[in-house]
């Protein structure tokens, strides 16, 4: 037996498609750099700028002080709470029009599905801001806002779990002379509550987080806070929100994603 | 044999606790957000009629004012920032896996990235604008060190995912630790980790089009003078052509994404997979 003369293997080639590809991702990359304002140097700037100062040290007794920051922290909970509750609450049907499987028919599942798609293209904060000027500014506008928006988000989630349901059971219902609904809720319903529950969860997560910022454009909640002490330049304060802000969100981060654990 | 309905499975006393949990939480932020029932049925009139007097959308004056220009400038900044956040997270993620890393590596850098995710774009921000200055800088940045976390996270689970037989055929040709991770490890969850970059690139533009709104760059600002001077026509056309452009970004990017994955051969359903991948459920 012989072994063969080469020890090593032939290198793969890349193909011409790749440094195409390649080259393109590059030049658009230094493209938006340059639009962008971006150099190597801006970084080291970033972290040698004096205003760093101001940030420190954080005055513990204004920010621990009732009315300024806690308060406002739990209209930011509120906010997120009954934002989930509505959202989640609508998703339900709604969910179940936009999926093949389960919608009534066919021209509803159009309207609602683009419907659905366009109100999910518009991100958070320009609903809250729209909402604010409609309804005027505070939480009001804000949980409404959040509303629409934990909606959006939870019928591209949810509908896609009802899509891929086991369709037999509700074969059956259909099969032993049920009308939609009933079949929809004995047949379908059921199987795919689990997954309900766990995102409708994840959705107070994204709210929780959401609702924070949404007093940056004056929809109440903490945001409102923040945004102040920034127009006061007061930074040390704003750091000392931003920590409590971070310390809250991890924590309910960990309590949910434990939830969601025991229920999938 | 006479026949029977089966016996319904009994759960009544843990869903009273859990209606009881719901109506009290309900309670206590409606009575918490100063809802009274005039405003409540006010408000759909009120944003019936905002929305109705958005049409039709003045597009030739935001033409003019450069709006598209600012919606391009939002996608710039959110490309930067997947970019910095790409390659910032793709070798802190080899790193952070349970697989390819040692525990006091690992766990230092696993905090780092859930730390950062944290603390959403906009804070980062609010943080960064008074460094930086007003301007596109501060939102690329405040989204390139958000990116960070997500991707981080996300490319960690794919290498923790990846299949370890390579990486002894590496070493047992006595390759080093990094030769293992370079030709055993990144060819595999390369693909998967290139779709993650184009997914967070599809969230990043709607939050850089955002964070305009508190001078980040893009086209917030342009939303926000427009509502401020209540010139609807021409708000109505600024979220037309902001949603034109955010779903022509989502169509392509999975058209992509689905081709990486997929290899343009017959395809899956991404979209679940991804969405199991971002929420960290299973169907």
């Amino acid at each position: 037996m012989t072994v063969p003369e080469s020890g090593r293997p032939t290198r793969p080639r890349l193909k011409p498609r790749t440094f195409l590809i390649a080259g393109l991702v590059l030049l658009f990359t230094i493209y938006s750099g340059r639009q962008v304002g971006f150099t190597i140097t801006t970084f080291w700037e970033v972290w040698s700028n004096p205003l760093w100062e101001k940030f420190w040290p954080v005055p513990w007794e204004w920010v621990l002080d009732r009315h300024n920051v806690i308060n406002p922290l739990i209209e930011t909970f509120q906010i997120a709470i009954i934002s989930t509750l509505i959202g989640c609450g609508l998703a339900l049907p709604i969910s179940f029009i936009i999926s093949p499987l389960t919608t009534p028919n066919k021209p509803t599942y159009l309207v609602a599905k683009g419907i659905m798609n366009v109100v999910r293209a518009v991100p958070d904060l320009f609903w809250a801001k729209l909402l604010v000027t409609a309804v005027g500014i505070g939480a009001f506008a804000g949980s409404w806002a959040l509303s629409i928006f934990s909606l959006a988000v939870m019928v591209k989630l949810f509908s896609e779990t009802v899509d891929s349901a086991d369709p037999r059971p509700l074969e059956a219902a259909r099969a032993a002379g049920g009308r939609h609904t009933p079949a929809v809720r004995t047949g379908v319903l059921p199987t795919v509550f689990p997954s309900y529950v766990a995102y409708s969860l994840y959705v107070f997560e994204l709210n929780i987080r959401a609702s924070i910022v949404l007093g940056l454009v004056g929809a109440g909640g903490i945001g409102r806070v923040v945004e102040a002490q920034r127009q006061y330049f007061r930074f040390d304060r704003v750091l000392g929100i931003l920590l409590i802000i971070f310390v809250i969100v991890i924590v309910i981060e960990q309590i949910s994603v434990a939830l969601r654990k025991r229920l999938v | 044999m006479p026949v029977t309905a089966p016996p319904r499975p009994r759960t009544a006393g843990r869903n009273w606790i859990i209606a009881f949990i719901f109506v009290a939480g309900a309670t206590w932020s409606i009575a918490g957000l100063d809802v009274t029932l005039a405003r409540l049925l006010g408000a759909p009139a009120d944003a019936w009629n905002i929305l109705h007097r958005m049409f039709p959308p003045a597009f030739n004056e935001v033409y003019q004012r450069g709006v598209v220009g600012k919606v391009f400038e939002s996608v710039y900044i959110a490309w930067i920032g997947t970019i910095i956040g790409a390659v910032v997270s793709l070798p802190l993620a080899f790193l952070a896996a349970t697989n390819v890393s040692p525990r006091w590596i690992r766990t230092p850098i696993r905090q780092i990235f859930n730390a950062v995710r944290a603390v959403p774009e906009l804070i980062l921000a609010v943080i960064l604008i008074p460094i930086t200055g007003l301007g596109p800088w501060a939102g690329a940045l405040a989204i390139g060190i958000h990116s960070v976390g997500t991707l981080g996270k996300w490319a960690c689970e794919a290498i923790e995912n990846s299949d370890h037989g390579p990486v002894e055929a590496v070493e047992a040709c006595g390759g080093v630790w990094v030769s293992g991770m370079r030709w055993g490890v990144l060819p595999q969850v390369m693909p998967v980790i290139t779709s993650y970059w184009l997914f967070r690139f599809e969230i990043n533009v709607r939050a850089s089009a955002v964070l305009g709104m508190i001078g980040a760059g893009g086209v917030g600002a342009e939303l926000v003078s427009q509502l401020v001077f209540r010139n609807f026509p021409a708000v109505g056309a600024v979220l037309a052509i902001t949603v034109a452009v955010v779903l022509s970004i989502d169509a392509l990017s999975a058209f992509v994404r689905r081709r990486i994955i997929t290899g343009g051969g017959p395809t899956k359903n991404r979209n679940q997979e991804a969405t199991a991948d971002l929420t960290g459920l299973k169907y």
